[in-house]
């Protein structure tokens, strides 16, 4: 057994030595016209030196360390652990999320501008990775091609805009329904794909939009994009000097007429922030409609068949419901959520081209949906924090700040790979009989 | 008229080079799905890694002066291999073991991770620029007039051929026939049961993983010669188009990932042949969609008995 | 908010230290923001070394004003520079220099126009930037619309071809020269036979190539980038298709020959002219030499040339007030490693010229007459 392990061990190291040398050691650099190869610094290659020594000690005393991570975790178990009923799980759950709406309240109050703005960012890929939550999460439909709905989204929001004018109050509900729409017409054909191939199809389906978005130069801009989208303004009564529906801005003048800047209106000194934590709040308004629409949504029949469809898809339709129209459920009210967030990354961004909207952007809302543990909304919540501000923290590192965002994926997958916070729903289970 | 045929068969040849091309990183990618069904978005960041040790080592045979083709091929082939294999191996060992038996999903979301951090890890190692390889095997056939449009075939594009279709039919036959194919067929099957039958189901998963890492770096290899650019970031674009084509020919057969990279290759040459370059890649995501409607399962994919 | 508050404090602080006239040492603050990570790193690097040589050039000349940078990533998103521009508001910056890719320039500038921060960008080319009447934005490169006429005149009036393919890269760059050449060739009387569209990252261009070759194509302009077009030309020439191809300055790059080989040469080439092979700039080049940087990069100049700007018209306007400081970019010209240069009322350089160069398999390149 200990030679065994010693030579595992020995063929661990050699493999990173494999993996690290020559792409870390050599470097191809060009000469003239030609390409000669480098070596790399005396540093790097004791870096490497030094790895391989670590995997062949780690891999050596794998057992004893192995054991000694598990009789730490026996020592933690044995600590009395609240073991909570199922219904109080979900009360807990409440209590949390009050408790975050409370915080995302105070936010823009505590914190500097571009936290404000992180936020908002976040908020957005909450309100993204709630609509996939109830196509992937809920009704189990693994769909890769999520920011098609986003780019329609976005692209309602600017094309109405720059073409008639309309204003962002009007264009969001327009925006959904559009978004809807698409999801409702690609859902109709191809539901009757299972898993993988369905997964493709989307995938495809989101790719075909950008390539349409990039090819319709005379329409869309093509790669230039939309510059010059508007930010959203505040309806509000007006009743000096006459009544009258106005609305404010928040830049530090209005050259339209009808809108009115934010603080003559108040007769505040004018304060960039504002236009900031307006659309923070803006934000955090419409995270928390789509909130509390789903959670409705799952308690009721649709979003108990839902559930039931991705269990057991026979089980289901002896039961007599109707397949079609429940996926089709899921993915038209997921895609008409992804149209709302769309519309407002418009409108943040002032400025939309295609290459905000490509493949990376689904796989980054398909992750924030499983690394919040699949079906739950406040691990959603976790996760869009965790993915998107990971990387801003990690900006400290410079050009490695990728490298570890793709490791910590990986890494927390590891540790939790039921999700950071899986859902719990009252439910009735058959205890097991204890390990002694 | 003789002009339009040799033009269909000029573009035909390219749609076939292009159509192999995607074959040699689609069949490596639907043996991995094939055996324990997960979808390794990494294996293009492997194909990634294979091309860059491939240019390391036809560079350092230019430096040390050694020239004869064979040799040159044969070290790069071999280095890439061993490079890609390592890299193979690990990335299951850390990525994806321990995640064996949790919602499909998850592996899907650590091998996009992965994904991440080996772009990146490349980019850090050989920088971001593009890095160039003359070209090292030349020149081909031509028919036609001399004095109108001429159809041709370079040693190179042959080449990717056969190599593509000979890899697939060892894979095939090793699947179909060895003993080892044979423990991997009972591993796609019943993961347990191919356990409680004495197969060693955690070295034929690895095995599988090497196997597929080597493919990668055959196409590595061969591409790399090609089209002689890489950067760390042509991974993601070909495991993309690897990953439609394995889906159209049904994930899983190694016939079907052949046949469904050559249809995408047609597609592609004829779209930007005789409509425009521009919607290559809506034709062939339009023409997925539409196969996939008619056989759910892919063109030579088993269709699924449902299990009650 | 104290952060506000204390930035204000900080900026009315610093013109009351410039308007009392103590000639101390003063540090300004410039934000250097552009890609470090994702596919287009490597134009960022050239922004960063170009940026990063200015501001240790002109601290080692001394004099009252100290330089002090900081690199932002923005990995050529829209969204990540959005947020970025955010954090260089919240962190009291007045001075930016980027962004690279046009596409995150247009979203970053409307926030530094609203909040008074100068930015001057030193690669981003597309014409829309300064379409917008911003009055905080200027760029220290040539547009699009200069470059592509340029190259349209020069194919109809010297080459005169009968068949001309325009190809781009579908690309804000690429699509945007590519159109800029086929307008000016259209309005001479040249045909194009094709413009078409590839995309960013193929290797494979063989059905293209076919479809040039029998439409008797005999002139073939590029917009994009060199990966592409050296694959271009590469695959071209195994073809046996050899006509004569011309790209912009992104093509410009020793990098080309290395993916073409003998097939890059003769390609015609619009490039900004090649600052760092001017005599005046050998002790500068040297500099990047000796911290082993390649000073020939399309970005590098152009970025040290914009630090340099802000700098200046810092000293010249003896304040750090943006808003004067931007009057005084437009109303004087500076000696910079481009010549010297003064800016236009929208913020573009008042003239930068491109030349046509010959390409030489060897990597290196001649003047055409």
């Amino acid at each position: 057994m200990k030679t065994n392990n010693i030579a595992f061990a020995f063929f661990c190291a050699l493999v990173t030595a494999i993996m690290a040398f020559p792409l870390l050691g050599l470097k191809m650099v060009s000469e003239g016209t030609g390409m000669i190869i480098q070596g790399a610094t005396a540093s790097t290659w004791i870096y490497i030196a030094s790895a391989c020594m670590m995997v062949f000690l780690v891999q050596l005393f794998k057992t004893s360390l192995n054991s000694g991570v598990e009789q730490f975790k026996v020592q933690l178990s044995r600590l009395p652990t609240p073991s909570l009923p199922a219904d109080q799980h979900v009360r807990l759950e409440k209590w949390a999320l009050i408790l975050i709406i409370g915080l995302a309240l105070a936010w823009p109050f505590m914190t500097s501008r571009s936290s404000i703005d992180l936020a908002t960012l976040v908020l957005i890929y909450v309100m993204l990775g709630l609509g996939l939550n109830i196509v992937v999460g809920l009704a189990g439909l693994l769909d890769l091609g999520y920011v098609a709905f986003y780019a329609v989204g976005a692209y309602s929001y600017a094309l109405l805009n720059n073409y008639y004018g309309l204003s962002f109050w009007i264009c969001l509900p327009i925006a959904g329904l559009l978004a809807a729409t698409f999801g409702f017409l690609l859902g109709f054909p191809v539901l009757r794909l299972r898993g993988d191939y369905l997964a493709i199809v989307t995938l495809g389906f989101g790719e075909i939009i950008r390539i349409f978005l990039n090819n319709l130069t005379t329409l869309t801009g093509g790669p230039n994009g939309i510059p010059g989208i508007p930010k959203p303004t505040l309806p509000m009564i007006q009743t000096d000097p006459e009544f009258a529906l106005i609305s404010l801005d928040f830049s530090r003048s209005s050259r339209e007429e009808g809108v009115v800047p934010f603080h003559t209106f108040f007769g505040l000194d004018y304060n960039p922030e504002t236009k900031v934590v307006f659309l923070y709040l803006l934000a955090l308004a419409m995270c928390l409609a789509i909130i509390f629409v789903i959670r409705r949504l799952i308690r009721m029949p649709v979003g108990r068949a839902w559930e039931a469809l991705r269990e057991d898809e026979i089980a289901c339709r002896s039961l007599g419901l109707n397949r079609t129209a429940i996926k089709l459920s899921a993915f038209t009210l997921g895609a008409s959520f992804a149209g709302f967030a769309g519309c407002f990354f418009a409108a943040r961004q002032s400025f939309i081209s295609p290459e905000s909207f490509t493949f990376i952007e689904s796989a980054i809302i398909l992750a924030i949906v499983v690394l919040g543990g699949m079906g739950s909304q406040l691990g959603v919540i976790l996760a869009a924090i965790v993915m998107i501000v990971l990387p801003e923290l990690a900006r400290e590192f410079q050009e490695y700040r990728m490298l570890m965002f793709g490791l910590l994926i990986v890494l927390i997958m590891i540790w939790r790979p039921q999700g950071l916070l899986p859902m719990q729903r009252p439910h009735l289970a058959i205890k097991e009989a204890e390990h002694a | 008229m003789l002009e339009s045929l040799l033009y269909f068969i000029q573009q035909l040849i390219n749609g076939l080079t292009l159509g192999s091309a995607y074959a040699l990183i689609a069949i490596g990618y639907t043996m991995v799905y094939g055996i324990i069904g997960m979808i390794n978005f990494a294996h293009g960041e492997i194909y990634m890694i294979g091309t860059y040790v491939a240019f390391l080592a036809i560079t350092a045979m230019g430096m040390l002066g050694i020239e004869y083709l064979p040799v040159v091929f044969l070290f790069a082939l071999l280095s890439s291999i061993l490079v890609s294999s390592a890299f193979g191996w690990s990335l299951e060992r850390i990525a994806y073991r321990p995640l064996r038996g949790s919602n499909r999903l998850i592996p899907l979301i650590s091998a996009i991770g992965m994904s991440i951090f080996l772009q990146n890890y490349v980019r850090l190692g050989q920088g971001s620029r593009d890095v160039a390889l003359p070209s090292v095997l030349t020149g081909g056939w031509t028919f036609g007039p001399d004095d109108g449009f001429q159809a041709s075939l370079s040693y190179m594009q042959l080449l990717i051929f056969i190599v593509t279709f000979i890899s697939m039919s060892l894979l095939t036959s090793f699947i179909s026939r060895s003993r080892t194919g044979r423990a991997c067929r009972a591993v796609a099957q019943d993961m347990k049961m191919a356990n409680l039958l004495g197969i060693d189901t955690n070295r034929i998963i690895s095995l599988t993983f090497v196997i597929g890492a080597a493919l990668a770096a055959v196409a590595g290899v061969l591409l790399g010669m090609q089209y002689g650019v890489a950067n760390p970031f042509i991974g993601f674009i070909a495991g993309l188009k690897a990953f439609t084509a394995a889906v159209l020919g049904g994930i899983g057969s190694i016939p079907g990932a052949m046949l469904g990279a050559l249809i995408l290759g047609i597609a592609e040459s004829m779209t930007a042949a005789y409509f425009s370059s521009e919607y290559k890649d809506v034709v062939s995501f339009g023409l997925l969609v539409l196969i996939l409607l008619f056989r759910p399962t892919g063109l030579l994919g088993k269709p699924e008995v449902e299990k009650i | 908010m104290p952060k506000t508050i204390s930035r204000k404090l900080l900026i009315s602080s610093a013109i009351a230290l410039a308007l009392s006239g103590t000639a101390q040492a003063e540090t300004l603050k410039i934000a250097i923001a552009g890609p470090v990570t994702g596919d287009v790193a490597q134009y960022g690097d050239m922004q960063v070394i170009g940026a990063q040589m200015a501001v240790e050039q002109i601290n080692k000349a001394g004099g009252d004003l100290t330089l002090e940078a900081k690199v932002f990533d923005d990995a050529c998103d829209p969204k990540q520079a959005v947020a970025v521009a955010n954090m260089i508001v919240n962190e009291g910056y007045q001075y930016v220099v980027g962004h690279l890719c046009s596409s995150s320039t247009q979203p970053a500038t409307d926030i530094y126009e609203d909040e008074g921060i100068l930015a001057v960008t030193p690669a981003s080319t597309s014409p829309e930037i300064t379409k917008r009447d911003l009055k905080m934005i200027f760029r220290t490169i040539g547009l699009d619309s200069f470059q592509g006429p340029t190259a349209g005149r020069y194919i109809a009036d010297t080459i005169k071809p009968k068949m001309v393919a325009v190809i781009h890269d579908k690309q804000q760059y690429g699509e945007g020269i590519a159109t800029a050449v086929k307008s000016t060739l259209e309005s001479k009387g040249i045909k194009v036979a094709m413009f078409e569209g590839i995309s960013k990252g193929d290797k494979d261009f063989s059905a293209l190539i076919a479809k040039m070759q029998k439409a008797g194509v005999d002139f073939v302009y590029y917009g994009g980038y060199h990966p592409e077009l050296g694959l271009i030309l590469r695959q071209s020439f195994d073809k046996g298709f050899k006509v004569k191809f011309m790209g912009p300055e992104g093509v410009g790059n020793k990098d080309i020959s290395t993916i073409a080989g003998e097939a890059s040469e003769g390609l015609l080439v619009t490039l900004p002219p090649a600052f760092d092979t001017r005599p005046e700039n050998k002790a500068l080049v040297d500099a990047f030499k000796a911290k082993k940087q390649d000073a020939s990069g399309a970005f590098v100049m152009t970025s040290y040339a914009a630090v340099q700007v802000i700098a200046d018209a810092v000293k010249g306007a003896g304040t750090q007030d943006p808003m004067k400081v931007q009057s005084y970019l437009r109303a004087n010209t500076f000696k910079t490693p481009m010549g010297t240069i003064g800016f236009d009322a929208k913020g573009d350089l008042s003239s930068f010229d491109f030349e046509i160069y010959t390409w030489h398999a060897d990597g290196t390149k001649t003047a055409v007459q």
